[in-house]
């Protein structure tokens, strides 16, 4: 918005903390082009979900952002006031959450859950959100459209659920989408429907993507860019290309190789090497022990 | 919750209505009763006659005919003076309810969805509240403040509340964790708009549902303290002042004592049942 060059998304030094002082993010730094998919990668407890949440602003109750910056389109949200955060955060941004069961309040009608944020943020008509609303619910193929907005949530398949929330997600057109395992809750022939619909809406709209999972499948289809992740620690950020062909660090390798083909049956399963992971948690140790130096003085 | 559905319905229907229509069918003669009692009550309850004083109900000898529940000690028909009671019942119970309701829901909605010190805050206080026991509680605040209906309702709301605060409050935490409360926000919603529009729908069945387990406890305490004269007037017609007198002559007039009881025992039963029945009516899932 206040620079049109700026990256939709960047993110320097990010610190996420608990009140206790442990670090759920230690340092992490990653950027988002517009237009681009950038897939957050890690087992879990990684902090891949910490990442988005800290972005849109909904960290749980207690965690908190201690250190680092993130730049929503050239703006500080730092700072910002909470309430013109909220407002910027709106203006530019979107979740498609995790459990498509939990993420529509089921006491409420599909059609105003929908249409609520963009004639409250984005000022427009209720004439045009549903209109824009009905434009989208046909391009995630939902037959009729009028049915699902007058409905409840519970009166709708999981699979009819998400893509509800797609269809939500990019009414607005937002600039930045955070999926936060947006296919994980769903059975496998789902799944490749939402991640089919996902990439062309966001073709389509040029809203930059940062798609968190644990799928290395997944990332393959979809990203251009992946960070990997490991206890908070951006290990690894690479073009999706270079992550699958010429793995850097020993860990994406493992992630890589631990992730099941459907030769599964010939090749043995290779998990994460115990030896590897204790490896990562030294450097985690290490950073930490730097980390508190560096607050103390 | 969701293979709810798939059970069979009628059956379903008919318990549901039956729990539902019963309770109902009951407080709506009480209302009747309580609106129309200079209509129904046979006598004027305060009258006094003590020529025909604790004459039987209609079914044991020696009854008169005017008086078909019988007469109190001092000759007041046992029937008109339920009737009336009725009135001071169900007023004390939905005043009370509502407004203990409002105050203690708005509290738990607080401490659930603010959190932090608003909840620190909130929860000692009701700790420290449920700590008092709340008959004496009761006795001890009417004492102070003076008898009368309006001290009853206060009392009532006052030591209450506590009920309402601690079971809004674990709701509200339950659904404050939902991914759609973050999805409001994200969509711009304030705090304030997202508490009321998002989390207070979810939680108004069980709401509703302590509103009507609350009237029965009100009518309860009313009668409480009406059973210690701490409510209004003894002369007036209550529940509780008639449990309280007809207790003296228990072993030779019963029924002075007897139908009143039944009433309150119905009129607290009728209202917690109504309370489950309407948070199934009031929840879209469980529909």
């Amino acid at each position: 918005m206040n620079n049109l060059h700026a990256k939709t998304l960047d993110i320097i030094n990010l610190n996420v903390t608990l009140p206790n002082g442990h670090r759920l993010l230690r340092d992490v730094s990653l950027s988002l082009e517009p237009g681009e998919v950038r897939a957050l990668v890690g087992e879990s407890g990684a902090g891949k979900s910490m990442i988005g949440k800290a972005v849109l602003g909904i960290l749980p109750t207690g965690i908190s952002i201690s250190q680092g910056e993130i730049l929503l389109e050239g703006t500080h949200l730092n700072a910002l006031t909470p309430a013109t955060r909220r407002k910027t955060i709106a203006q530019t941004s979107a979740l498609i959450p995790q459990d498509p069961l939990t993420a529509l309040n089921p006491v409420r009608k599909i059609g105003p859950q929908i249409t609520d944020p963009l004639t409250r943020i984005h000022g427009w008509t209720k004439a045009r959100a549903l209109a824009r609303t009905r434009e989208l619910l046909d391009r995630v193929h939902i037959r009729n459209p009028d049915r699902v907005l007058n409905s409840y949530p519970h009166e709708l398949s999981g699979g009819m659920r998400q893509r509800i929330l797609i269809a939500a997600a990019f009414a607005p057109s937002p600039r930045l989408i955070v999926a936060d395992e947006p296919t994980t809750a769903l059975d496998v022939t789902v799944q490749k429907e939402i991640l089919r619909l996902i990439r062309e809406l966001q073709q389509e709209t040029g809203t930059g993507v940062l798609f968190v999972t644990h799928d290395m499948g997944v990332v393959a289809k979809i990203s251009q860019k992946v960070t990997v992740l490991f206890g908070g620690r951006v290990v690894e950020d690479a073009p999706t290309r270079d992550i699958f062909e010429n793995p850097e660090h020993a860990y994406t390798r493992a992630l890589i190789a631990a992730t099941p083909t459907p030769n599964a049956s010939i090749e043995p399963f290779r998990p994460v090497p115990p030896a590897l992971i204790a490896e990562l948690h030294r450097e985690i140790q290490a950073d930490d022990d730097r980390f508190s130096k560096r607050a103390q003085p | 919750m969701v293979d709810a559905t798939y059970s069979p319905r009628p059956m379903r229907f008919k318990v549901r209505n039956l729990r539902l229509w019963l309770p109902l069918l009951w407080i709506a003669t009480l209302i009747i009763a309580a609106v129309f009692a200079p209509i129904f009550a046979p006598h004027d309850p305060l009258a006094q006659d003590l020529m025909l004083e604790r004459l039987p109900p209609f079914f044991i000898d020696g009854s008169e005919p005017g008086h078909l529940l019988g007469t109190d000690s001092l000759g007041r028909d046992v029937l008109s003076r339920m009737i009336y009671g009725a009135r001071i019942a169900l007023f004390v119970s939905v005043i009370a309810a509502f407004s203990t309701g409002i105050f203690g829901s708005t509290l738990g909605l607080i401490a659930g969805y603010y959190g932090g010190w608003w909840d620190r805050v909130i929860s000692r206080l009701v700790d420290i509240w449920m700590a008092f026991p709340p008959v004496l509680f009761a006795v001890l605040l009417v004492a102070v403040i003076g008898t009368g209906l309006t001290s009853v309702i206060f009392a009532i709301a006052l030591i209450d509340w506590t009920r309402f605060a601690r079971v809004i409050r674990a709701e509200t935490m339950v659904q404050a964790q939902m991914d759609y409360v973050d999805s409001a926000r994200i969509g711009g919603a304030r705090r304030m708009a997202t508490l009321l529009s998002e989390i207070l729908p979810n939680v108004l069945p069980s709401i509703i549902a302590l509103l009507a387990l609350e009237m029965g406890i009100a009518v309860i305490v009313e009668a409480i303290l009406s059973f210690v004269n701490l409510s209004i007037s003894s002369d007036d017609p209550t529940w509780g002042s008639m449990i309280s007198e007809g207790r003296g002559a228990i072993h030779f007039a019963w029924w002075v004592l007897l139908f009143p009881l039944i009433a309150l025992f119905l009129t607290v039963l009728s209202f917690s049942t109504l309370g489950e029945g309407l948070k199934k009516q009031f929840d879209p899932v469980l529909k």
